[in-house]
């Protein structure tokens, strides 16, 4: 009995399956739609790799189990694309989907004469581990390749999804469509941006679904170029689904409209309650009994860098040693906090400057990448921050990372328009302002290189010792790259009076065992570092660096303007130095390392420049000239291309038996309009210019 | 809020398991550092590795069965390490045991998983790999390894080596031979090598030969190497017939049985060329001889056959059948083979399969074993002619045998016999590439005229490369390769020879503008004449193989200067001149009273460079930089 009930039950899920699956079929490629049967490919795109004929793009959100589908028609024109379409794999079509197994994929193939070949999936594809692959058969140059994906994505209990996408792809798309089907209970943000069409509705599908679809015709490719948000500056659409609304739902919301803008009032209805002032403040009072501050500020951020060491840089030798299986470090801490994410940092500070009496504000803003605050529709493109109002300036503050300062704003979020949300007597919020945040400037986004460099002994190489001081927010990026844990754990420690995880352990006879197998970790972590270290030197120079040591000089981890220091030791074998009869000809300016060439292509950009933040780079450059010899052609080392969006100057000079070069290039602004491109490519040429100047060691 | 230990107990259920075995010993310590000093580079080195063969038969009685049993002892010679122990098996081979033990015996249990082996070349096989993460927490940490593993049929089991992914301090194999069974282990590479061998009869009667090698370094990682099988000592274990209930069964005990059971699956096949044959007749309708027929089937098959290999099972070994290759428009190189001899033969060819070892592997075939060969092509007999068609050589002219062929043996079909021939070698003249461009200075920038030629495979390399790129990328691709993506480098006005034709000599001409190669300095000019910079990082320091190249090359550049008027040439690099047993580099700057002209020859004679002859060639690529690092000097005249 029991096996025919099983049987039953099987065949039966079976049939489901298999009846949905012709569901979709029919779905995707029996719906008649304008351009969904195209074959012909306009002249201006014939000599393109391919070409999307026809994209429909299918999401689905019922109450559970949310869906996602597309069909693509591509008509193949080369033997690269016939390449690029020989092969597909389930995984690789969805990253998002729950089982390979459920996955839909319907293939046809439509040759030049109209004939159809329809691929039988279910039977030709191939089981690897959790994927499963797909060969496709007699595809040639001149085919359409029709096929449709259809998956159930992850999240499965609470409905909460986003999509961000630009209207253009890897080839040009003739005719596209965007379909969005969701339970009318859902609340759902959406708009399309940067001239990218509206959408429209459509009229309710199964059991009242909401439908709304974008359509759009001649789409070109996609652009990749250096400095560029595609979200802000290409066509593209945006929306939240969820079952919780973001922002107020209004009357229009609750009858079937989407909600198109995010104003101050829904920030106060969505933001109001989100955060409250709570967490164990036992510790922080614990340290502001041993301290004694100048002012407020003084006091924020010196509790700000406590929190950033005692919930979390106290742990990460706990991580390592955890993950090197040395042994079980977290049974060492008593009722341990570890904040990780920026929600439990924002209550827990906030507890700490309302017990203190310190006044303070929410600051929501968004990524410059994500385009203007008045755009904004999706709750994860805004980040949070605190803005305590200390005088004379306030201090700013955000969830941490071991590099994070006090008063260092993101620079994605600088200098964009934010939120306030007023916190009325440190507890509640009353209201929204909408403010400008603060921008940092070039000066204070700053490197500054010094490298000494003399000949070898040989005359055919340099050994350059150098120094490189990062600051603002060229530091945090650097700090993560070279540094790792150990090099900034002890300072921590001794500045908190707070244990390592191997002066935790009490017995003895452990302590040495873990010890020795920490340091063994330690040791091998070290080499790799170096190896590391010395290969992003290389990168910079583009070719192999000998002898390279370095030591870090100061982590640059208390402060905004207190830079991080690394010296570095290295020899250039074989390179830079030109035997030119009995002189030598030193290829200096490429001690300036590799700077930014732009291509022909490049110079007809057509796209305005969009970058991290203004900076500025200098470097200072001494040449010891060998003892016989004296120094020529330093003319074409003094540059100075300066505008209104940023310059490259150069000075050269002879200083006793030194040849001193001092350059700085520096960006002025986050943003150039477009027009402003060739003067941007002046100074850049002025900077690629340079490291191609060489001077000339003349035989005295 | 979330407490860490909340945080952190899904990341320490793997701890527990990771029961800690004891220290290791002061000696273990000083050995992990006498070890580490012998390999530098190494973080574990095996000190002791038994590798067990025995035989056995299957229930049936068809098939001689292995089993293979290998005991190492790791030992960690760097601060720490963490490795992956892996092994593969397929439907041929089976693992029975998998482990780890610490230094005391006790279990360590680490994770085994067990997955598909993944290659980038093969679109499906049947291979699955087992493997573990394992950490030696310090130096001179170490564990002992149990694998048993066997196999269904010992045609699958071909060969033993000594030496490892790690150092092997203490190698022994072992191999029992019970006496129903002939094999054959047969040596290779062991000159060189103080391989101790020992034969002795065991308590079941088998004759048990043991090998040791002691200090066996790990397998080089250098690229572009020779194959395993000429590098390394290794055993071939050839097992010709067995005895069981009184009568001999054959194996492989020459080439015709290994030729035999080749045939057996050709012979499973059934191909049906009506599926093709009008491709055949469109192929050949139009075609003025026979070569043009036989070219015009080869070049569609190279040009429309993707390359997707299944090897799965037996299809690993028997040739996908034509029609189905035909239809699907793709297969790998037994199914190219078989559909190019299948459209020869239909349009009246005699066109035969064949199985061949490329240059990789160092058999010939009078190895009788899988072990021999790794690749098919189709031959076809014209006119007292052979002619070798590898259809997954892309852009290869029909004649023109690609590198990886050359000099090896071919085992060709023939009814129930077979031919065995070799593949001609060519010389490299048939690959010449060529560069030639006439400088003048205008202004401290070079502007001039070049010229580049390519033939055989150098054109076949250039053709693939190209033609992979999507046509809208085209053209960009080639400005990149002309400009060597060199900003300095501008390049225009180019123009081809058809870039889809493999038969001739493929020519690119272009004008070419250089930057920043000129340099003035009191009433001086300073010209670095040399830009291309042809091999001046190609030198092999840190190699311990030789170093193979895709093909036998013969480079020629020419770079004319024109001198401007009024000034003279002070200095000219000096001429270099060298020949090795694998090279000819003749380097010549010569000057007439209008022009400085340097020329520059690399002919690599045998697709080699060989370990003997490195020394030599380290110092010419020092030589070679130093004239790279000179500038010609023009002073006023």
């Amino acid at each position: 009995m029991k096996k025919i009930f099983t049987a039953v039950l099987f065949l039966t899920v079976g049939f489901t399956f298999a009846q949905d699956m012709e569901e979709v079929r029919k779905m995707f490629w029996e719906t008649k739609d304008e351009g969904s049967d195209a074959t012909a490919v306009p002249d201006k795109y014939k000599n393109e790799s391919a070409v999307v004929l026809y994209e429909y793009d299918y999401f689905y959100y019922p109450m559970f189990y949310p869906k996602q589908g597309f069909r693509k028609r591509i008509k193949l024109q080369d033997a690269a694309a016939v390449t690029e379409f020989s092969e597909f794999s389930y995984k690789e079509l969805s990253s998002r989907s729950r089982s390979v197994n459920n996955n839909m994929l319907g293939i046809k193939i439509i040759k030049p004469d109209g004939k159809e070949i329809i691929i039988d999936t279910q039977k030709e594809a191939r089981q690897v581990d959790d994927d499963r692959k797909l060969a496709i058969a007699n595809l040639e140059v001149g085919d359409i390749i029709d096929y449709y994906f259809y998956a159930i994505i992850n999240d499965v209990n609470s409905i909460f999804d986003t999509q961000e996408s630009t209207l253009s792809g890897g080839y040009p798309t003739l005719a596209l469509r965007v379909e969005l089907q969701l339970d009318k209970k859902l609340f759902i943000n959406l708009n399309s941006f940067n001239g990218a069409p509206e959408f429209s509705d459509l009229p309710p599908g199964r059991k009242g679904d909401r439908r709304l679809e974008i359509r759009a015709k001649d789409v070109p490719k996609n652009e990749t170029q250096r400095w560029l948000y595609p979200l802000v500056a290409l066509p593209s659409y945006k929306w939240q689904v969820s079952t919780k609304p973001f922002g107020k739902p209004d009357k229009e919301v609750a009858n079937g409209k989407v909600k198109k803008k995010f104003t101050k009032d829904d920030m106060m209805f969505s933001f109001e309650e989100k955060y409250r002032p709570f967490g164990d403040m036992q510790h922080i009072e614990k340290f502001l009994k041993k301290k004694t501050f100048a002012d407020d500020a003084d006091k924020v951020r010196q509790v700000y860098y406590f929190t950033r060491h005692f919930y979390y840089t106290q742990f990460i030798e706990a991580f390592a040693i955890n993950e090197a299986k040395i042994f079980n470090p977290f049974e060492l801490y008593k009722n341990p906090i570890f904040l990780d994410n920026e929600t439990e940092f924002i209550n827990h500070f906030m507890a700490f400057l309302k017990d203190n009496k310190i006044d303070y504000d929410i600051v929501v803003a968004t990524a410059r990448y994500n385009g203007p605050l008045d755009d904004v529709l999706l709750g994860p493109n805004l980040d949070v921050m605190l803005r305590v109002n200390t005088t004379p300036e306030p201090v700013y503050l955000k969830y941490f990372s071991p590099f994070t300062n006090a008063d260092q704003i993101a620079s994605e979020l600088e200098n964009t328009d934010a939120y306030v949300l007023n916190v009325f007597k440190r507890k509640r919020v009353t209201d929204v302002e909408k403010v400008r945040l603060p921008s940092s400037t070039f000066q204070d986004n700053h490197s500054k290189v010094v490298s000494n460099v003399t000949m070898d002994s040989g005359m055919t190489g340099l050994k350059v010792k150098r120094e490189s001081a990062f600051s603002g927010h060229l530091k945090e990026d650097e700090q993560s790259n070279r540094l790792y844990f150990y090099d900034y754990v002890d300072e921590d420690y001794k500045k908190f009076e707070t244990e390592s995880v191997l002066e935790r352990v009490k017995r003895d006879k452990k302590r040495e065992q873990y010890k020795k197998e920490y340091e063994a970790l330690i040791n091998k972590y070290k080499d790799k570092q170096r190896e590391n270290l010395k290969k992003s030197i290389s990168d910079e120079y583009d070719l192999k660096i000998e002898k390279y040591e370095y030591t870090v000089k100061n982590t640059g981890r208390f402060g905004r303007n207190e830079p991080f220091v690394i010296n570095e030791d290295f020899d250039i074998e074989n390179n830079f130095v030109k035997k030119a009869g009995n002189n030598y000809i030193v290829e200096i300016g490429k001690i300036l390392t590799g700077q930014i060439e732009i291509n022909q292509k490049e110079k007809d950009r057509k796209l305005d420049v969009f970058m991290p933040f203004p900076r500025s780079f200098e470097n200072e450059i001494a040449l010891e000239i060998p003892a016989g010899y004296t120094v020529t052609g330093i003319e074409k080392l003094n540059k100075n291309v300066t505008n209104p969006t940023g310059g490259f100057t150069s000075t050269a000079k002879v200083e006793g038996n030194k040849l001193v070069i001092r350059t700085n290039k520096y960006y002025t602004n986050y943003y150039e309009p477009n027009g402003n491109w060739p003067k941007m490519m002046d100074f850049l040429e002025a900077a690629y210019q340079f490291t191609q100047e060489k001077v000339l060691l003349k035989k005295a | 809020m979330k407490t860490l230990i909340h945080f952190l107990l899904i990341l320490t259920v793997g701890i527990a398991s990771a029961q800690r075995g004891i220290d290791p010993t002061d000696e273990d310590v000083q050995l992990a550092k006498k070890l580490r000093e012998q390999y530098g580079k190494e973080d574990v080195a095996i000190l002791e590795s038994s590798d067990m063969v025995s035989f056995g038969i299957s229930k049936d009685g068809s098939k001689v069965t292995v089993s293979n049993k290998i005991r190492e002892k790791l030992m960690n010679i760097n601060h720490r390490a963490d490795i992956h122990k892996y092994e593969f098996y397929d439907s041929e081979s089976k693992i029975e045991q998998f482990s780890l033990k610490f230094r005391n015996d006790k279990k360590a249990n680490f994770m085994v998983q067990d997955e598909f082996y993944k290659d980038s070349d093969l679109f499906y096989n049947d291979a699955r790999v087992k493997h573990m993460a394992v950490d030696f927490p310090v130096q001179g940490y170490t564990y002992n390894y149990e694998l048993d593993k066997s196999y269904n049929d010992v045609k699958y089991f071909t060969s033993l080596y000594f030496n490892d992914e790690y150092p092997v301090i203490n190698k022994k194999i072992s191999i029992a031979v019970p006496k129903w069974l002939n094999v054959e282990l047969r040596e290779f590479n062991f000159s060189g090598y103080s391989i101790s061998k020992n034969q002795t009869v065991n308590s079941d009667g088998e004759t048990v030969f043991t090998y040791e090698l002691k200090n066996a370094p790990a397998f080089y990682k250098d690229e572009n190497a020779p194959g395993r099988t000429y590098v390394y000592p290794h055993i071939l274990v050839l097992a010709k017939s067995y005895t069981k209930d009184g009568k001999e069964n054959r194996l492989f005990t020459d080439s015709a049985d290994l030729y035999k059971w080749y045939k057996s699956l050709v012979d499973m096949m059934e191909d049906d060329p009506s599926a093709f044959k009008a491709k055949v007749d469109e192929l050949t309708a139009a075609a003025k001889s026979d070569e043009e027929k036989i070219k015009n089937i080869y070049y569609w098959v190279q040009d429309n056959i993707r390359y997707i290999a299944f090897e799965d099972g037996i299809a690993g070994f028997k040739p996908d059948e034509s029609q189905n290759v035909f239809t699907k428009r793709y297969g790998d190189c037994k199914g190219m083979a078989n559909l190019i001899k299948q459209m020869l033969k239909a349009a009246g060819f005699d066109a035969r399969l064949t199985w061949i070892g490329t240059k990789h592997i160092s058999y010939d075939y009078t190895v009788p074993s899988l072990a021999v060969d790794n690749h098919m092509i189709c031959t076809l007999l014209y006119k007292g002619k052979k002619f070798y068609l590898d259809g997954t050589e892309k852009f290869g002219a029909l004649g023109v045998n690609a590198e990886r062929i050359q000099g090896k043996e071919v085992m060709i079909e023939d009814g129930d016999k077979f031919i065995i021939d070799k593949i001609p070698t060519s010389n490299t003249e048939v690959n010449k590439e060529t560069y030639a461009i006439r400088l003048a200075i205008d202004n401290e920038t070079l502007k001039g005229k070049c010229t580049k030629t390519f033939m055989g495979e150098s054109c076949a390399e250039f053709l693939y490369g190209y033609n992979r790129f999507g046509q809208e990328r085209k053209q960009d691709a080639l400005q990149n390769y002309l400009s060597l993506r060199n900003k300095n480098i501008q390049v225009s006005n180019v123009v081809t020879s058809d870039l889809k034709n493999r038969e001739q000599q493929l020519k690119l001409d272009y004008d070419v503008a250089v930057n920043n190669k000129v340099s003035s300095f009191d009433g001086e000019i300073y010209v670095d004449i040399d830009f291309m910079k042809e091999f001046n990082d190609f030198d092999f320091k840190e190699r311990k193989t030789d170093y193979e190249f895709d093909y036998k090359s013969d480079y020629l550049s020419s770079v004319t200067l024109q001198i401007p008027a009024g000034y003279k040439v002070t200095k000219l690099p000096e001429n270099i001149n060298v020949s090795g047993k694998d090279y000819d580099v003749a380097i010549t700057f010569t000057q007439t009273p209008k022009e400085i002209i340097c020329k520059k020859n690399f002919v690599f004679k045998n697709g080699v460079i060989k370990t003997t002859e490195f020394t030599a060639w380290n110092d010419f690529i020092k030589n070679l930089n130093t004239i790279y690092n000179q500038q010609i000097v023009l002073s006023k005249s």
